[in-house]
C-alpha cells in the first residue's frame, strides 16, 4: 500500500510495575521518539495489560524491557496471550538486563529480539521501522 | 588562605608557567570540565584557592561545618562500615549469605555486623506473594521476605541489640512493622534495636510504580520519624536514596542538591509535625554514589558535608553535632560498569571505592562485578568486600584523614561545588519547593536527559567505556549469572497462604479497621499513629501486603498501573 510509507511505526515499551531502574527504558523511549517512531509507554501489573495496550494502540511492536527479571514467567504468558487475540503481526522485543545465556532461550519462545546491555539501538529502530513496513 | 608575598610569588611563576605552555603548545587550551560541566584547569596554585578561609570553610575534621570529616579521628579509631548490600530468594537463602559474608569479615562499628539486607521488588511495592503481580518478581532482586516469620527464618539466633539491620525496601512501614512486632515477640525492647529503615514512600523515583504519591507518601515518612523519635531514638529512620538519583543520570552537583532538597522537604515536614529538629536530624542519612570522575566526586562529599551542616545549624538551628553530621552510606556507581569484560568492573568499582575512602565515607557498599549481568554470586560479593578489605589493610591510605585537604585544586572545586550546588536549591526554593520539582518532573526531566546525552556520547565514542566501545574484544568471557532457587516463589506463595489460614481472622480484620482510622488522623496531621497500628496489625498477623493495601484507603498510591486491577 503506498500509505505504508506515511505512516510512523508505533511501538508500545511496557515495563513491569515491579521492575527496578528505568534507565534504560526510558533512554530507549527518548531515542525511539528522536528517530520518529510513535512511543506508547506503560506500567504493567499482568501481561493481560500488556495485550490491551498493544491492541487499543495498534502497536507494531511491544517492547518489554527487564531490570529484575521475571522475562521467563511473563514472556510465555504474553506470547500465549497475543497468540489467543489473532495479534500474529504483532512482533515481541525484549530488553534490558539479560544475561547473553538467557538470550537463545528467548529467541526459542518466540520473541524477536533480545537487547541486552550495550547493545546496538539504531539495529532495534531498524527493526522496529522495518517490521512496521510490512505490517501495514 | 595565604600571605601576600606567596600570592605575588605564585602570580609571578603562574606567568611563567603559562608563557612555558605558550611557547610549547601555541594556540592550544588544555582546559576540559568536570562530569558535571564545571571548567577545570590543566594546574592549580594558591592563586585558585585565595578567596578560601582557612577557619571558616576547611577547618578541621569533628569540627563544624565538618567538610573535613565528621570526627575528629576517624578510621584510625573506627573504619567504615562494610555495608555489602544482599538479599535473595527465602530468608533463609538470604542468611547464607549474610553467614558467608560474615565470615569473610564484614565488620560493622565495635565489633558489631551491620546487614544490609534488600528486599525483593514485590515487597518493595507492598505487593504478597501470592498476589497475581508477584510473579516472576518473588525472591528475585532481594529477599521475599514478609512476615514475622520470616524475619526469625532469616535473623533466628542473632543478638538484636548488637546487629544492626538494614532493611532496603520501598514501602517501609509494613515491614518495619512486622520487625517491630518480631522484636517484641523475642522480648528486645524497642529502643535497644539497631539499623536503619530506608523511609523511602515517596521517594522511590527510580522504579516505575515509584510508590506512594508524594503528599501522602511523606506524611507516612514522617510518621514513621514520629514514630522512631518517641521510641527508638537510636533508629536510623530514613535513608536519602540520591544514589538512585545518580543511577537516573544526575550528575555530582545535582546528586548534591537533589539530595539535600529532599531532606529538607522531610525535614521541613518533621518541624510542621511539631518535632524537634535534634531529635529526628540524627537519624537521617545519605545514600551517594562515587561515579568515574574521581576528584569530582571526592569534591561533591567535602562539599555536601560542609554545606549540610551549615543548613542544619542555620536553617534548622541544631545544636548537636550528630544532627550536623552527613552520615554517608556509599553506594558505588552502577550506571558506569560494563557488561562487556566484566571483570574490569573490579577495576572501576576498586576507583570508586578508593574515592569514597579519601572522602571519608562512614558506611560502604561496592556492587559485584557482575552487577551489569544480575545480582552478585558469592564469589563477586566477597570480591567487592575484599576490595574494601585491601584498602582499609594493605594501602596505609587511612592513616591520614582527608589526606587531599589543602590541594589548591581539590580545595577549589569543593567550594566551586558547593557554589553550584546552592544555585540548584535556590532554583528548586524559586520554584516553589522540592515537592513542585518532583510532581512537575523537573527533577526527573533533569536526570533522563543527561542519561540520554551519556548514551549518545557512548554511542559515538566521545565517552569511553572500556570493553564496550574501547578495546572491545571479540569473544567474551561467558560469566554464569547468579540465580535463585526455582522452588522460591512456589515455598513463599504456600507460607503465606498458610500465614493467614492459621490466623484469627477477625482479629486481623479488627487491627486493619484500626489501621484505616489511624491513617485518616495522619492525614489531618495527627503524626506517630500509623506505625503503631501498623505494628497491631502485623501482631494480628496482617501481612505486609494487606497493611500496605488498607493504607491506600486513605493514601494515594503512586501512577496507576494495571488497568485490570485495583487497588
Amino acid at each position: 500500500m503506498t500509505m505504508a510509507s506515511n505512516r510512523k511505526a508505533r511501538v508500545l515499551v511496557a515495563k513491569h510495575m515491579l521492575e527496578g531502574h528505568d534507565r534504560g527504558g526510558k533512554t530507549l523511549i527518548t531515542m525511539l521518539r528522536d528517530a520518529g517512531v510513535e512511543v506508547i509507554y506503560i506500567i504493567y501489573g499482568v501481561p493481560e495489560d500488556v495485550v490491551m495496550a498493544a491492541k487499543q494502540e495498534d502497536a507494531d511492536v511491544i517492547g518489554l524491557s527487564f531490570f529484575s527479571g521475571g522475562y521467563f514467567e511473563n514472556v510465555p504468558r504474553l506470547l500465549k496471550l497475543m497468540e489467543q487475540n489473532d495479534m500474529k503481526d504483532v512482533i515481541v522485543v525484549v530488553g534490558g538486563l539479560i544475561p547473553d545465556v538467557d538470550g537463545p532461550e528467548l529467541l526459542k519462545m518466540g520473541v524477536k529480539g533480545v537487547f541486552g546491555p550495550g547493545s546496538d539501538l539504531t539495529r532495534f529502530i531498524d527493526m522496529v521501522k522495518s517490521h512496521a513496513q510490512a505490517r501495514v | 588562605m595565604f600571605d601576600k608575598k606567596t600570592l605575588e610569588e605564585a602570580k609571578k611563576l603562574a606567568q611563567e608557567w603559562q608563557g612555558i605552555c605558550e611557547k610549547r603548545y601555541p594556540g592550544k587550551d588544555f582546559g576540559s570540565t568536570t562530569n558535571s560541566g564545571i571548567p577545570i584547569k590543566p594546574v592549580y596554585t594558591p592563586l585558585d584557592s585565595e578567596h578560601i578561609d582557612y577557619e571558616k570553610d576547611i577547618g578541621l575534621p569533628g569540627i563544624y561545618p565538618y567538610m573535613r570529616d565528621n570526627y575528629a579521628i576517624h578510621y584510625q579509631f573506627q573504619p567504615w562500615i562494610n555495608q555489602q548490600t544482599h538479599g535473595y530468594g527465602l530468608p533463609e537463602h538470604t542468611r547464607e549469605r549474610m553467614d558467608a559474608l560474615a565470615k569473610a569479615g564484614m565488620k560493622g562499628y565495635f565489633g558489631g555486623r551491620a546487614y544490609n539486607l534488600v528486599w525483593d521488588l514485590p515487597s518493595y511495592a507492598g505487593i504478597d506473594p501470592d498476589d497475581p503481580e508477584a510473579i516472576g518478581y518473588i525472591g528475585k532482586d532481594g529477599v521475599s521476605c514478609v512476615t514475622d516469620e520470616d524475619f526469625e527464618r532469616m535473623l533466628h539466633d542473632l543478638d538484636l541489640t548488637k546487629t544492626n539491620v538494614v532493611m532496603i525496601n520501598g514501602d517501609t512501614l509494613p515491614i518495619f512493622a512486622h520487625f517491630i512486632a518480631y522484636a517484641d515477640q523475642k522480648g528486645v525492647p524497642r529502643n535497644k534495636l539497631r539499623g536503619n529503615t530506608m523511609n523511602w514512600q515517596f521517594t522511590a523515583w527510580w522504579l516505575p510504580s515509584m510508590l506512594w504519591e508524594p503528599e501522602g507518601g511523606l506524611k507516612l515518612a514522617t510518621d514513621l520519624i514520629q514514630f522512631c523519635s518517641r521510641e527508638m531514638p537510636d533508629w536510623n529512620h530514613t535513608n536519602f536514596e540520591c544514589h538512585a538519583f545518580s543511577e537516573m543520570g544526575a550528575n555530582a552537583v545535582q546528586q548534591m542538591a537533589f539530595g539535600i532538597a529532599t531532606a529538607i522537604a522531610v525535614a521541613d515536614s518533621c518541624v510542621k509535625a511539631g518535632m524537634e529538629p535534634d531529635a529526628f536530624m540524627p537519624g537521617m542519612g545519605f545514600q551517594i554514589a562515587n561515579c568515574n570522575d574521581f576528584f569530582e566526586y571526592i569534591c561533591m562529599f567535602r562539599a555536601w558535608r560542609r554545606l549540610w551542616a551549615r543548613i542544619a545549624r542555620e536553617k534548622y538551628g541544631c545544636k548537636k553535632t550528630s544532627s550536623m553530621h552527613l552520615r554517608v552510606h556509599t553506594h558505588t556507581s552502577c550506571y558506569e560498569l560494563s557488561k562487556q569484560q566484566p571483570l574490569v568492573n573490579l577495576i572501576r568499582t576498586t576507583l570508586h571505592a578508593l574515592g569514597a575512602v579519601f572522602s571519608g565515607t562512614t558506611a560502604m557498599e561496592l556492587p559485584g562485578y557482575d552487577e551489569p549481568i544480575g545480582i552478585p554470586t558469592e564469589e563477586a560479593a566477597i570480591l567487592s568486600l575484599r576490595i574494601q578489605q585491601v584498602i582499609l589493610e594493605e594501602t596505609g591510605i587511612t592513616k591520614v584523614t582527608d589526606p587531599l585537604a589543602g590541594s589548591y585544586y581539590v580545595e577549589s572545586l569543593t567550594n566551586t561545588i558547593e557554589e553550584e550546588g546552592k544555585k540548584v536549591l535556590k532554583q528548586i526554593d524559586d520554584m516553589g519547593g522540592f515537592m513542585k520539582a518532583l510532581k512537575g518532573g523537573w527533577l526527573i526531566s533533569h536526570c533522563r536527559e543527561n542519561a540520554v546525552r551519556w548514551r549518545r556520547q557512548v554511542d559515538s565514542g566521545e565517552r569511553v567505556v572500556i570493553g564496550w566501545n574501547k578495546f572491545s574484544v571479540e569473544k567474551e568471557e561467558e560469566v554464569r549469572p547468579f540465580r535463585v532457587d526455582p522452588e522460591v516463589a512456589r515455598v513463599a506463595i504456600e507460607r503465606i497462604k498458610k500465614y493467614k489460614s492459621n490466623r484469627d481472622q477477625a482479629k486481623t480484620e479488627k487491627a486493619l479497621s484500626n489501621l484505616v482510622s489511624a491513617a485518616e488522623r495522619l492525614d489531618k496531621g495527627d503524626y506517630g499513629v500509623v506505625m503503631p497500628a501498623a505494628i497491631e496489625a502485623a501482631k494480628a498477623k496482617a501481612t505486609c501486603g494487606e497493611i500496605s493495601k488498607t493504607l491506600r484507603k486513605v493514601f494515594k498510591w503512586g501512577p496507576n498501573y494495571s488497568p485490570l486491577t485495583s487497588y
